[in-house]
Formats: structure tokens, sequence, C-alpha cells
């Protein structure tokens, strides 16, 4: 049943099925990120969205089905592998280290000697605001700037794929443009597999998406596609999401 | 700012506290008396910080209370004693430690090739349990006939050594060659096996680059090496420590302690904890288990009694030192501390707490190691995520804190009368510093065990002077702990849930 990889897919995910306690949460969920663009999983709070980010991890590992990293099966091994294949991690409600200074919760993320020293300059340029908090410990850091400091955590070392987690969660307006832009410019060198659940953010950004509901994913396509629908958004995504008609007026109005 | 504010405040209030107590056992005990004490106080705290450090980084990083920490301090004691009084059984059982230690450590080498067999999924399963089986046996066989009893009661000869005409005479002779060879044969393949099964031949799920042969071949090389060369010295390398100079051969059983301690923790956390920790309760069964286990082997070994470790010329020497100075040249057994007569061996204690806490300090704000345990303690998971084997860092901070503990065992031996029971009282009065100090902290675990030491020292002498219970003194520490837990719930300097 397993269909060969197409060659441009970085990660794909087959029927994977994890587990938590006894709960099932995740029962089948299949998708593809293929390289150098945006995928983003979409789907009502609860659907496992997280879930199949940590069972790609291997965080929370799926008991059944395969997990194809880069051309390698990783599911079931340790998540400390799977992350050194290459898998930055941007998890949701920022879970930077609070006791730890900004400066060392970058220098904890570098895998090899000198990591942070080849992406600093490419760091600061992104997000110059954590140039000036460089060493303020974590627990001192603003919402927004804890959301920085998770994302440039996870560009200090060499990553193939991003996981990012509700990146635009709880941020104010402004900052949701910052990361919004940030985010499209990583997308430039590096593969992301976005969670979000801010529709316009997602639509704007991605080129695929996945729809996650109930644990499984019923849908998957371009997102061009999706914007148009407003039937399959509503039924999935809940009435209260957009239209394209909609965006269009707000895409308008920003510029 | 606000937490920052609060710290400050809380910090002052106990400095306050202690100023003001310290005053007024200034006054009531009187000039001499009083700093006799807090010396005494110092020492005992310097000891409470050696195993509270262990016990509060490990709670903090990995929720375990270890109860089995006072027995590795007696361990600590029992083996820095017995390099000290009777290398001979150390030496007896190194060789086999170390052949055990070179098949293991052959794992790296083995691993990648046996990962990828291709066997079929039932042999993946029985290969490391039915390996394990045979490691254990072949461990087994290493040891029959093999009279350690022997090696060990030696330790009773040679505690005279000073005064016997021949002290060597004793000395029980090691197994002739032509026997004992096969020994850490087998316990090398013994070894061996564990690497076999710990390296799980054809399982998918594990992962394992094919490293260049430059970097996994000098761990187990060294290891053999240093096995040959045990072999060799077996038999005259007990006589050339004991004919060494006295400060040397403590400063050896130093080291011997802190090895023993790290190694053995780091056998106890990978076999005995790891598999618990989806059952933190279980652990503590375990551990309280182990601290029975270990307790009974010591008296199997050395019979329930207490010994007398002799303590290091550096401060064995008869007479009074005027100052440091004075005792630094000539080994001096007591020195002039504002007139008052104070027994050296007891700074050297209180020196290496404070040596111990420095290096604490700086391996948990400067070292990424230390950066590592300060995310942990927070978020596992996501110290995991970044690509950091968290399970070994497990291992590492477990074994750290008991080749801490054992470094305490070994420095109090001059002391404290070594035996069986000598660990309990130092593990109770360390859980005490840690609720004290809050769990985790490792600043707390300095601050509440000097507190404690102090109450401990004080309550003695007042008990002492007015004709009281001793009681008084051991009751002191639990009252200090509930006035703290009643004021700040989570210690001195623990963080609030
Ligand atoms: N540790 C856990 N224990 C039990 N249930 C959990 C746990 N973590 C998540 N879940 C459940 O799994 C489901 C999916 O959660 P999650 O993946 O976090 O959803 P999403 O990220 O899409 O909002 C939810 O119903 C949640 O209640
Ligand atoms: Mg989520």
């Amino acid at each position: 049943m397993s269909t060969q990889t197409p060659q441009n897919d970085l990660l794909v995910l087959e029927e994977i099925h994890t587990f938590i306690g006894q709960f099932h949460i995740l029962e089948g969920v299949s998708l593809r990120v293929p390289k150098d663009s945006i995928t983003v999983m979409l789907g009502r709070n609860g659907a496992g969205k997280t879930t199949t980010l940590k069972s790609i991890l291997g965080l929370t590992p799926p008991q059944q089905g395969r997990v194809i990293f880069d051309g390698m099966e990783i599911q079931g091994k340790h998540a400390y592998n799977i992350a050194n294949l290459g898998i930055g991690y941007v998890p949701e409600h920022r879970a930077i280290f609070r006791a730890l200074s900004v400066m060392e919760n970058l220098k904890l993320a570098e895998r090899k000697k000198g990591d942070f020293d080849k992406h600093e300059e490419f760091i600061f340029n992104l997000f110059p605001d954590l140039k000036r908090l460089y060493k303020l410990p974590g627990n001192h850091l603003s919402g927004g700037q804890q959301q920085m400091l998770a994302v440039a955590r996870a560009l200090v070392p060499d990553n193939k794929l991003l996981l990012i987690d509700e990146p635009s969660e709880g941020l104010a307006p402004i900052l949701i443009q910052q990361m919004m832009e940030a985010i499209r410019i990583l997308s430039t060198t590096t593969t992301i597999l976005l969670v979000e659940q801010n529709f316009i953010m997602a639509s704007q950004l991605a080129q695929r998406f996945t729809i996650i509901d109930d644990g499984k994913s019923p849908h998957s396509g371009l997102m061009s596609d999706l914007v148009n629908d407003t039937e399959l958004v509503h039924h999935y995504l809940g009435a209260s999401i957009k239209t394209r008609k909609e965006m269009e007026l707000s895409h308008e109005a920003e510029n | 700012m606000k937490p920052k504010t609060k710290k400050i405040i809380t910090l002052s209030i106990v400095v306050l506290v202690v100023l003001v107590i310290t005053l007024l056992l200034y006054k009531v005990a009187g000039k001499e008396p009083f700093i006799r004490t807090a010396l005494s106080g110092l020492t005992l705290g310097s000891l409470f910080f050696l195993v509270a450090a262990g016990l509060t980084l490990i709670f903090g990083l990995m929720d375990v209370l270890n109860f089995a920490h006072g027995s590795m301090f007696m361990l600590g004691a029992y083996m820095g004693w017995q390099l000290y009084t009777n290398p001979t059984f150390i030496f007896a059982l190194l060789p086999h430690l170390l052949a055990f230690a070179t098949g293991v450590m052959l794992l790296p080498l083995i691993k990648p090739t046996l990962v990828r067999m291709k066997l079929p999924e039932k042999w993946v399963n029985a290969i490391p349990k039915i390996t394990l089986v045979l490691a254990l046996l072949l461990a087994v066989f290493s040891f029959i006939g093999f009279d350690i009893l022997a090696y060990a009661k030696t330790a009773m000869v040679a505690a005279s050594i000073a005064t016997a005409g021949n002290p060597f005479a004793e000395i029980t002779p090691q197994e002739p060659f032509a026997t004992y060879w096969i020994r850490p044969v087998l316990i090398f393949l013994s070894g061996l096996l564990v690497a076999i099964a710990s390296a799980k031949p054809g399982n998918k799920q594990e992962f394992a680059v094919r490293e260049r042969l430059s970097k996994t071949l000098p761990v187990p090389v060294i290891f053999f090496s240093l096995t040959i060369l045990a072999l060799v010295v077996r038999e005259s390398a007990p006589k050339a420590v004991l004919l060494m100079d006295g400060n040397l051969r403590f400063a050896i059983a130093v080291l011997v302690s802190i090895i023993f301690g790290f190694v053995f923790g780091q056998v106890v956390e990978i076999t005995l904890i790891r598999p618990l920790y989806v059952r933190p309760t279980f652990i503590i069964i375990m551990t309280l288990g182990l601290s029975y286990v270990i307790r009974e082997l010591v008296q199997l070994l050395w019979d329930p009694l207490a010994y007398q470790m002799v303590r290091p010329p550096f401060a064995a020497q008869p007479g009074k030192a005027a100052n440091l100075l004075e005792w630094f040249q000539k080994g001096s057994s007591t020195l002039n501390i504002f007139g008052v007569t104070f027994p050296t061996y007891r700074l050297f204690v209180i020196a290496l707490g404070i040596v111990m806490f420095i290096f604490i300090t700086i391996l948990m704000t400067r070292s990424r190691l230390g950066m590592i345990i300060r995310a942990g303690v927070q978020d596992p998971q996501m110290v995991e995520a970044l690509g950091i084997n968290v399970k070994s860092i497990f291992t590492l901070v477990f074994a750290l804190g008991v080749a801490m503990a054992a470094l305490g065992g070994i420095g109090a031996g001059p002391f404290l009368p070594i035996q069986p029971l000598m660990g309990d009282q130092y593990q109770t009065q360390g859980l005490i510093t840690v609720v004290i100090g809050g769990m985790g902290s490792y600043v707390g675990a300095f601050v509440g065990a000097m507190i404690l030491g102090m109450a401990r020292a004080f309550g003695d002498y007042f008990a002492l002077k007015y004709s009281l219970s001793t009681a008084i003194a051991e009751a002191s520490t639990v009252i200090i702990m509930i006035i703290v837990l009643l004021a700040r719930p989570q210690g001195l300097f623990g963080k609030k849930e």
C-alpha cells in the first residue's frame, strides 16, 4: 500500500497512529511536505496538529505507520537522533528556557561547535531585537520576544526542515506581520511545515495545506484551491473563517 | 523586575535573621565556645552540603529522590578507606572491573554493524535477553572460587600497620596468575555480551552512525591496556601504595572514592532507575531497597564493625600550629584560631565543601552541561528536540551526584567511625537540607546545609551546657524545616510550581 515517495518530498507521513497514554490521538494521519515550500496544517483546536508534529520528532512516537524524512524511515527512533538529522522545532506556547539567557538559549541549540557563530548574522538580521536582549534571562522577555527567540533557536544549527507550531498565537498584529515576513524569508532556504490557526496568515504563506480533523487528515492539496472552497473551509475550520472575498478586501485595505 | 526584588527581600530577611541569631548565640555562649561551635557547625554543614548537592541536582532534573544516597556516602568512605589502609582489596578487583569495562566499551565499535543486521523480528527481541542472561552467567563464573572476603578482611590487619613489625606479612596474597587469568577473560566476554545486548542487533529503531575507527577505537584500547596493567601490578601495587607518602595516598584515596561513586552512579542509573522513570514512586522503594542491599553487602565484606581511619599526615602531627602557614609547613593536628584550638582536618573538610560549592556554581553557570541541566529542569522534551540525548544527561547528573556523596564519605572518613550506618544520618540531614534550601537549587543546598550544620553544632553545645538531651540538636533541624516551610513552602531558594 505504500506509495513510492516522489523525489521532491522531504517529509512523508503514511497513516500514522499515535497514542498518548491509552488515548488514541492520531488515527491515521498522512501528509507530505515537498522540498523548498511551506506546507500548513489546518484544523480546530484539539484536532491533533501538535501531536502530529511531536510524532514526526519522536516526542510522542507513532505506534503504526511510517514517517519518511529525506528518504529514510525515522518512526520509532529517539527524538534526539531525529532532530540531529536536521529538523528544527518551534513548539507552541513559545517553550523557551526561562532560566537561560537569550544567548544561552541560542547556544544550547548548537549541534556542533560554531553553529551559532555561523548563523549569528542571519538570525540578528531577521530579529534585530534579540541582539539587544542578548544577555537578558528568558523569563524577562515579552511574549513577542519569546516567540522570536523560539524561532531563532531553530535557526542555530543547519536544518533541512522546520516544524513551526502556531507562531502567531497571542501576538499583536504588528508582530504577526513581522513573524510572517521572517517565515517567508526562511522558506527561501528551508522547507517548512507550519501549524497556523490564523487562516489569513496561513493562506498567504503556504503553497500546500493538509487539514487535520479529529486525529485524521481528510483533505490536502494546494492552498490556492482551498481559498476558493468556502464550504470545505467552513466545514473543518469553522464558519468564522473569512472567505476569499473578505480576504481580498482586507488585503486591499492593507496595501 | 518583580521576581528580582522579591528575591532580594527574601535574601535580606535571611541575612538579617542569621545575623540576629549569630549575635544572640555569641552573647549567650561567649567568644571561645562560639568560635569552636561555629567551626564545628561549618564542618557538619560542609558534609551536609556534599550529600545535599547531589540529592538536589538529581531531584531538580529527574524528580528522583535517591534514598540510597546515604549508602553511597558510606560506600565512598569504605572505598577510600580501603585504598588508604588495605589496597589489596581494590587491586584484587581492579582487573575484573577493567576487563568488564573493556568489553562494554566496545559498544560504539560494534553497534553500527549489529544494528544493520537483517534479522527476523523474533530474534531482534530475543537476542538482547539471551545475551544478558549469558553475560550474567559468565560474570558469576568469573567469580567462582575467588576469595573476595579474604581480601576485604585484610583491612583489619592493615589498620594497625603502623605498629606491626612487618606490616606486609599479613596481607592476603593475590591468586597465582596461572589460575587467575581465566577470570578477566570470562568477565571481558561478559562485558562484550552486555555491549551486544545494548546494541540491539537488527533493531530498526536504533540509530548508529558509522564513525571512523580513530574515534571509536581509542577508548576500548585504553581500557584494555589498563586491564593488562592492573593484571601485572596486582601483587606489587598494594605494597607500593602502602609505602607511599601518606598525603599522596590520601589524595589517591579521595580520587578512588570519586571515581567509584561516578561509575557506581552510572551503573545504578542505567540498570535500576532508568526503567522506572515512568513510575516515580517505585524509584523511591527501589532506592530504599538498594540502600539495604548495599548495607548488607558491606557488612558481609567487612563485618558490622566500626573502624577508625588514620588521619592523613597533613593533619596528624602532634602540636598546635599558631597560624595557617605553620599548619601547612608542619602538618599539625590542631590550629589556633582566635585563641581556640581546632582540629586542622576539620578545616580541610570545610574547605572541601566550599571548593565543591564553587565547582558546582561554575559547572552550572558556565558550562554547556550546566546549561543543559538548567534547561532540562524546565522542559526535558524540548531539550531532546534540540538534538540532545537527555537520557545520557540524566545518567551523568546522577553519577555526579553520587560521586559527590562518595567524596563526602571519604572526607568524613578520618573523623567519623567507618561503619555501615554512617551515611544514614547524613542522608536524613541532606533531605532536610534540600527541603529547606528548595528542591533543585544548589545555592539553596549550600545555605541550607550551613544552617543545619550550625543548628546541630549549637544544639549539641547547649544540650551539653545545660545538661539537656542531645535529641534537641536533632529536633532543631526539623523545627527549622517546619518554620521555613510555613514561611516559604517552596524552600528558601526554590521556585514556585
Ligand atoms: N498529554 C496528553 N494527554 C492526553 N490527551 C492529550 C495530551 N496531549 C494532547 N491530548 C489530546 O490530543 C488531542 C490533540 O491535541 P493537539 O495535538 O494538541 O491538538 P492541536 O494542536 O490540533 O490543537 C486533544 O484532544 C488533546 O486533548
Ligand atoms: Mg496545538
